[in-house]
Formats: C-alpha cells, structure tokens, sequence
C-alpha cells in the first residue's frame, strides 16, 4: 500500500515522534511476511486509563471463570475437594448440562443417514468382546420360555413370537462391524441376524409412530435383582440396512453373556443402546424412556 | 484502536496531546487473540478435568492385572505407590483413586464428565474461532509463520539458553540472539504447534465422537482405538506446553505478561532494526 508520494509526504512532516528513529517503510515481499510493529505514542494519562480498564475486565473475568467452574462441576467433585459440605441442588446447572446434550444429539441426528453404510470388517480382525452386562448375568433359564412381544403395531393387536418363528421367516444377514461402548472401549465382532427393517415390514407400527421402546425384562440389577433394561430407539435407525435384530455372535447362536436369543445390533448408536436379550419392542409416537438417559447419559447415542 | 490501519503509511502515530512526552508502545496481540487466549485457561482445564474421568472409564494404557493390587491401569499404580510412600496418605481411603481424585472430576462420574467435555469442547470449538478470527483481523498470523531461517536461528536460541545458567554463575554477559521478528524461532514453533495442536484435538475429538457418520475422519487417525491414543497424547501436548510457556513469560518480565492482557508492550526497541 506504501507508495513514493506518501514516503515523501510522511517525511516531510517532522511532526510525529522523530524522524531520525523512524525508518522509511519498506513494501513486504510476499502476503505471507510478517509486517512491521505498529509503534505508537500515547499519552502517559490514556496509557493508565487504558491500562485500568484491561486489568479490570481480565481480573472480572477472571472472578467469572472461577464462578462458572464451581457452578459447573460436579457435587461429587466439589465436595471432595472440600468447597461444598451437604447435598447442594442447582437445577439451573443441569439444565444447562442437559441443554448442551440435546444440542449434541441433534448434531448426531443431523449427521446421521440412513443410506450411510458403518464400515465393515474381514473375519480375520475380529477382536475378543466382553460381557459388559452393566449388572448380574441373567441365569439362561429363561432361554426356552422366550418369546418376543410386539406392541404399538398397526393391527392393534399384540404379537408374541418365539425365536424358531422369527428364524424361519426372516433371512439371515452377516455384518462383522464395530461396536463402540460410551466408556471408550470397542470390538469388531461378526453378527448374524435379520434386518430390523424386515421385522417392521412384516408387523408395521402404526402410521404416527415415530420410536421403538426395546426392553429386556430378565436383565438384572448389579446384586442379581430384577432391573429391566430399555432403550429408545429412533425408527430412522430402526430401518438402516445395518441395524440387525442379533441371533448369531461369530458363527454360533448368541449366548446368555451376549444376550441370548435375540439382541439389537445397531452400530451406529453407542453400545449401550445395543440391548441384550430383548423381551419386548413397543412403538410410539413420542421418544420413550431409556435406561442410561434417565442416568444423565445422552438419549439419541449416535455415534 | 481504529487508527492501526493507517499505521502502514505511517510508522509513527501519535496520540499524544500538546509537547506532553508519550510513552512509545507497540502493539503485540490483538484483542480477539487475547480473550481467546485466557479462555482457553478455564476451558482446557475443563476438558483436562473431565478427559481424565472419561480416560478412566477405559484406561488406553493397561497391563495384566497385578497378583497383589488387582489393578491393570498404571494411573492406579501411581496412585497405590503414592499411597504407599507418601507419608500422611497411609491412611488413604481409596488409593488406586488417588491419581484420578486429584487430576479429573473423580473416579466413575463417566456421565457428567461426558456432559462437561461437551460443553467445554463446543466452547473450545468456539475459542478457536475467536482465535482465528484475531488473528487474521490483526494479522497476527504472520508472525507465526515458520521460515527458512528458523532451524540456523533455532539453533542460536538454545545456545543461549544453554549457556544461561553459565554465565550467571561467571558473571559474564550472555547476549540474547537478536532476531527482527515478533517472536524468537523457539517461540514461534511452539506458537505455531499449538493452535495446530488444538485443531488436531478437535478432529480426533470428532473422530471418537462420530465414529460410525465420520468414519472417513476416525480412517485419517489409524480407526478408532488409535485416534483415543492421538486424542490422549494432544492433551499431554497441550499441558506439557504449558509448563515452560508459564515459567518463560514469568522470567520474560511483567511487560510480557501484561500485554496478553492490555495487547500493547512498551518494548519498542526490539524491532528498531525494521
């Protein structure tokens, strides 16, 4: 932007500072050299009162700071570090918490497409999978009882079916996919099992419904007490090509530990919406409860 | 501050009334730079505080669970043998939680921890913006460049710090390479690294968020498993950066410290030779 004229007629007012310090600007080489300091002369007086103003916003903001992070964290954590004593409620906190979850799951569901396939595995990258029943492992005996209950569907009816039923009308597809847990572990594993989608064209739910409550009623509690598992599930992930009703982990039909005879496979929700075991598929119109989101965990879970 | 666009044409404004002397300033960050700068203070420690407690719901490091202690999570090692060597902490409730009551929200507060990281992370996605935004407003960005001359440059800056200490303990004069820049080449390495740093957060962050719609990004850092590794590191990048970038500004001088704060330094004589 410099040019000769200017040169001259900034050099031929000496009234800025002196002009024996200052140097005549040279153009820069390219866009990306660094420019000259911006030197100025200011007043002792606004130099202070400038001054002031900076130090006292910092130090306010400062005070802010501290104040959000006490608001902020968790009882546990203040209680342990000895700032609270007692049982300190502020429901304006877990507003704000949850709000930002509900921001967060809205996210997911933006990015979230039913044509986007999850990646998938060779047989050879299968990794070990755990049993991470979050309680007791149900006792199998109510393997040969099982049956599945559908309810919410268009006939207005209640379906019951057991699981040679729903081997024998629906066909069977593999996936080895990956399955992320919420706690930040995850394993590639080969399931088997029929589309959720297939299930739904069979029975469809009725026109309005828009979720599926999915319940395990043998899952168990930590000391082996009754502790039904449910999650909701959006019927947009219910119909991604993807999302498996489970009969099969690594070639063999499910075990108790994996959630015998039949469990959700829907890689693209964090695994704690993978329900074990399930007992129970309920549609609806509006979003039904789930297990982990009552536990301040997110309710959608996509991954 | 609306005059700094004309400070091109003229290396010298004044803002001084009447024969009053002034005081000869320069100005060094922008004001976007600055507020995004100490808002990363707060917000960091929030993604530290909390990281570390979604860290512990699935340790990345394990070994074979130990015969005596039961543990298979070197934090929880850390934390038995400080238990057991620390005089007063003998008595300490539960010493495979030390590590993780001092440095995170605490042991098995996976969901709130989760709920803070988000909302630190979205303000820290946010933070970056700010900074991005400074920077290419004030052009600070410049000056953070890297250049040719850095590794020769480079090279000067440790030996002066090298031979520091020496020449305090002779009492000889050890001269600080003069470089007709805003920042010495360490500096500006570092500088550098860190926004890159934080970017780099950020995407193994969204990795790990959105592994199954973003796969192509959690492909980028080597699948799921190694961007928590990247993810983990970036953080020990951040804090180690911290460390000598405090103990360098304190030993720099208040005027140093000061102008992340008001934005201008009173240290004009650096860039005479401009």
């Amino acid at each position: 932007m410099t040019t000769n004229l200017e040169d001259e007629h900034s050099a031929s007012e000496p009234e800025t500072i002196s002009s024996t310090e200052s140097v005549p600007p040279r153009k820069p080489a390219s866009f990306f050299e660094e420019r000259p300091p911006q030197a100025m002369e200011v007043a002792p007086q606004l130099l202070r009162r400038w001054t002031r103003r900076d130090l006292l916003l910092f130090g306010s903001s400062a005070i802010a700071a501290v104040a959000a992070g006490g608001f902020l964290l968790p009882q546990t954590t203040l209680k342990r570090l000895g700032f609270i004593q007692g049982n300190k409620n502020w429901p304006k906190q877990e507003f704000l918490l949850n709000r930002t979850l509900r921001i967060d799951d809205d996210v997911a569901e933006a990015l979230y497409s039913r044509n986007r396939l999850v990646p998938t595995y060779t047989k050879s990258q299968i990794t070990p999978l755990k049993n991470n029943y979050n309680g007791a492992t149900p006792d199998p005996s109510y393997i040969p009882e099982w049956r599945l209950t559908l309810d919410g569907i268009a006939s207005g009816l209640s379906v019951s079916l057991d699981i040679r039923h729903l081997l024998v009308s629906f066909q069977l597809h593999e996936q080895v996919t990956r399955l992320v847990c919420v706690e930040g572990w995850s394993a590639i594993a080969w399931w088997a099992g029929f589309r959720f989608e297939d299930l739904l064209r069979a029975y469809p739910p009725t026109s309005q419904a828009k979720w599926a409550r999915i319940e395990s009623s043998v899952n168990l509690g930590p000391w082996g007490n009754p502790d039904p598992y449910f999650v909701s599930l959006d019927l947009s992930t219910a119909h991604h090509p993807q999302t498996l009703l489970a009969t099969h982990l690594n070639g063999k039909p499910l075990t108790v530990e994996h959630g015998a005879p039949l469990r959700l496979i829907a890689p693209v929700k964090l695994g704690l919406k993978n329900i074990k075991a399930i007992t129970r598929i309920t549609y609806t119109k509006d979003e039904p409860a789930d297990y982990w989101a009552k536990r301040g965990y997110s309710q959608y879970d996509g991954i | 501050m609306s005059h700094s666009t004309q400070l091109d044409h003229e290396p010298i404004a004044t803002l001084t009334p009447g024969n009053q002397a002034g005081v000869r300033v320069v100005r060094r960050h922008y004001m976007l730079v600055r507020y995004s700068h100490w808002l990363n203070i707060p917000i960091l420690l929030g993604l530290i505080l909390s990281g570390v407690s979604i860290y512990w719901a699935s340790p990345v490091y394990k070994h074979k669970p130990s015969p005596e202690t039961g543990s298979f999570d070197p934090f929880a090692d850390i934390g038995i043998w400080i238990c057991a060597h620390v005089p007063g902490l003998h008595q300490y409730s539960s010493p495979p939680d030390w590590v993780y009551n001092h440095i995170s929200l605490g042991p098995g507060m996976l969901a709130a921890a989760l709920r803070l990281h988000w909302l630190c992370a979205d303000l820290f996605m946010l933070n970056g913006l700010v900074f991005v935004a400074g920077s290419a407003m004030g052009g600070g960005w410049r000056s953070l460049l890297p250049r040719r001359t850095d590794l020769r440059d480079a090279f000067k800056m440790f030996r002066y710090y090298l031979g520091v200490p020496l020449s305090k303990l002779t009492r000889r004069s050890w001269l600080h390479p003069r470089f007709n820049t805003k920042y010495n080449p360490l500096q500006r390495v570092a500088y550098f690294s860190v926004p890159v740093a934080g970017l780099l957060s950020v995407l193994t962050g969204w990795a790990l968020h959105k592994p199954m719609q973003l796969h192509w990004l959690t492909a980028i850092f080597g699948g799921y498993d190694k961007a928590r590794v990247w993810h983990f590191w970036l953080m020990w990048i951040l804090i180690l950066f911290v460390v000598p970038h405090v103990i360098l500004v304190l030993a720099d001088g208040w005027d140093t410290l000061r102008s992340m704060i008001v934005g201008w330094s009173t240290r004009a004589e650096r860039w005479e030779d401009f």
